[in-house]
């Protein structure tokens, strides 16, 4: 087992009677990680579990070969940006930063050129006097990745990181997850909303209902789902004559054609099967202009393993 | 990690802490409790003031003349010799076929006392004199308010407002993540803290002690109040203040542990409340783990109880056999100091569930 790993080891959590997280067995590499699943599925719990905010019921869990119930080590390469407002009352935005950082151990002159720091990252300095209380949703959002980035972490975990935030500022905190993961590090996060995730994740874990649906690079995941056909849409001149050729194989399960005429989805078993006889149907003479996977983003199959739940 | 690096982030903890604990609007009311003495003796000063003013609207008369009234005397007699009374009332008592009965009723001022003659059918019949300040009964009833409302309500409650206050209040602010995602032993988290409350508990306590005990002393003259301090005032003051910061951290050590433990403040404040207030009628063994039981061998006079307490409540209220005052300190701070372990043991249980608050 690498000591670079996050690593949940047959881990359960429950909340008295209610279900958080049960059985999950999972090995997160460097990179960015997304935990997607609907509200309630889980995905606070494994990051509240992987920093110590609640300890599991059983199962053992290493960040960086690091168990969080030694905060002290931990929270030195773990950087935590949770849903919830933690500043002091009356603080501003720099106060916040820098007073968490004192705990660090840094004196305040370190501290405060540290939180500045991470407050330009996020593109917060000319709000940093201002009282968090009165910051906007997403000012706040930031204000929270400002403190969880500010001592440099190895393993930056974030929780619905991306909410309340404008596409520019999404766009630059984005940029800002693939730095940290470009160095070798974890950028670990959670979300409801598939797309936002779909194209920022190295590796997606699939929550539903206190259980991994899937884990792995999406591509990857929907493969391992093979009892789940793949879906084509493929833009054709003659749909209806592709149509008709597809119909006969055998992996080929479902076929619809688009009211237009000049499009079919395709779902089937076998996708480089069908690659291959859609390049025959070429050489054929059908005239096929594209061939779109269309679910292989997370939302179809997220769709497809926990049957809509989002 | 060091010894010296968790030093500081404990520090650093009380330091954020002690702002909340000071100001926090949940915790206004502890000082009304810990002012509630001053204030009382405040009013004491304010009412003796005014009753001096009006006993002598008609003039002082010299105790000598007051004390010269003898029982026989008329009204007419007592007013050709003293002047007018203060005050001068009476009335007619009537009944079935007895003869009518007259009463009157004067009073006179030597500055410092006020005499109630009553005069049956135009007799004096009773004389009675009673100072309108009396130090000693003033710090008789300041030792009284010390220690039945201070120690067991004042500073119970208040240190139940702030001590159960440093988690449970964050659990409910959902704050309280901000610390335990800090690289900081929960041993040392909840060491900081502590410090915070016990720096505000036992600043407003202590101060609040000290307030009333010179409140108690402001209407007393300079020369009895210089003559007392020299004595054994500025003893006594300082063990009101010792008992009253003992109090803070003994009180608080089992707060914090409290706040750690149950959820709801109010099931341990009446546990604990039972306990400390029947700790008398506990085995000697049993009564070395209240707070009460050391506190009032620090305090510097017994309680006073008035010969018409009922026996029970005498009994809640008379310690058994207090401790020497040393060995009540060290009694207290070991047993705060047990406390203040298991609280640390108690720590490393801690998890964040808001939803469930």
């Amino acid at each position: 087992m690498s000591s670079a790993e996050v690593v949940f080891d047959d881990v359960s959590k429950f909340y008295g009677d209610v279900l958080g997280v049960n059985r999950v067995s999972l090995r997160i590499l460097p990179g960015i990680t997304s935990l997607v699943g609907p509200n309630g599925s889980g995905k606070t719990t494994l990051m509240n579990l992987m920093t110590g905010l609640i300890r599991p019921d059983r199962g053992t869990i290493l960040v960086r070969g690091l168990p969080p119930s030694d905060p002290e080590r931990l929270m030195r390469i773990t950087g935590y940006a949770t849903q919830y407002d933690a500043a002091p009352r009356g603080a501003t935005g720099f106060e916040f930063v820098a007073t968490g950082l004192e705990l660090y151990g840094y004196s305040r002159a370190e501290a405060a050129r540290l939180a500045w720091a991470a407050l330009e990252r996020v593109g917060m300095t000319d709000a940093a006097n201002r009282k968090v209380a009165g910051y906007s949703k997403g000012m706040r959002q930031r204000v929270r990745l400002a403190q969880a980035i500010a001592h440099d972490p190895e393993v930056l975990v974030l929780d619905e990181p991306l909410n309340g935030l404008d596409p520019l500022v999404r766009a630059e905190t984005i940029q800002l997850f693939r730095e940290f993961a470009a160095r070798g590090r974890h950028v670990i996060l959670s979300s409801h909303v598939l797309q936002e995730v779909d194209v920022i994740s190295d590796q997606v874990i699939l929550i539903a209902n206190g259980m991994i649906a899937a884990e792995g690079q999406i591509r990857n995941v929907r493969e391992e789902i093979r009892e789940h056909p793949s879906q084509f849409l493929i833009r054709c001149r003659n749909a209806a004559g592709a149509a008709a050729a597809l119909f006969g194989l055998d992996h080929v399960t479902e076929i619809r054609l688009n009211d237009d005429r000049s499009g079919l989805l395709v779902m089937t078993h076998r996708g480089d099967d069908l690659s291959r006889v859609l390049t025959q149907l070429a050489l054929q003479g059908h005239e096929i202009e594209s061939v779109i996977p269309v679910d292989e983003n997370v939302d179809a199959v997220y769709q497809y393993l926990i049957g809509g739940q989002s | 990690m060091t010894l010296r690096v968790r030093l500081r982030q404990a520090l650093v903890i009380a330091r954020l802490e002690a702002r909340r604990a000071f100001f926090s609007k949940r915790a206004f009311w502890v000082y009304l409790l810990a002012l509630f003495p001053a204030a009382a003796f405040l009013l004491h000063t304010l009412e003796v003031k005014a009753s001096t003013q009006r006993y002598s609207r008609y003039g002082i008369v010299s105790s000598a003349q007051i004390a010269s009234i003898a029982p026989g005397e008329t009204p007419e007699q007592v007013i050709a010799r003293l002047g007018k009374p203060f005050y001068d009332r009476g009335y007619t008592r009537r009944r079935g076929g007895e003869e009518p009965v007259r009463y009157r009723y004067m009073g006179y001022f030597d500055g410092s006392a006020r005499t109630d003659l009553t005069f049956k059918n135009g007799v004096l019949e009773r004389k009675r004199t009673e100072p309108v300040l009396s130090f000693e009964q003033d710090r008789t009833i300041f030792a009284g308010i010390f220690q039945v409302f201070y120690l067991r309500l004042a500073v119970f409650f208040g240190c139940l407002g702030i001590f159960m206050n440093l988690f449970r209040g964050e659990m409910l602010d959902k704050t309280l993540h901000f610390w335990l995602l800090a690289p900081v032993r929960r041993e040392v988290l909840m060491s900081g803290k502590y410090a915070a409350g016990l720096l505000a508990s036992v600043i407003i306590f202590t101060a609040g002690a000290v307030l009333g005990f010179l409140a108690m002393l402001s209407p007393h003259s300079s020369l009895e109040v210089q003559a007392y301090w020299n004595q054994h005032g500025a003893a006594h003051l300082a063990r009101y203040a010792l008992a009253a910061a003992l109090g803070c951290a003994g009180y608080g050590s089992v707060f914090l542990a409290a706040g750690l433990l149950v959820r709801n403040p109010i099931v341990p404040a009446a546990v604990l409340l039972l306990w400390e207030n029947a700790s008398n009628y506990l085995p000697p063994m049993l009564q070395k783990i209240t707070v009460l039981h050391y506190l009032q061998a620090v305090c510097p006079v017994r309680m006073p109880l008035d010969k018409g307490v009922p026996a029970l409540v005498q009994l809640f209220l008379q310690p058994a056999e207090p401790p020497s005052a040393t060995a009540s300190v060290a009694g207290l701070l070991l047993l705060t100091a047990f406390v203040l372990w298991l609280a640390a043991r108690l720590s490393r249980r801690i998890e964040i569930n808001y939803s469930t608050e």
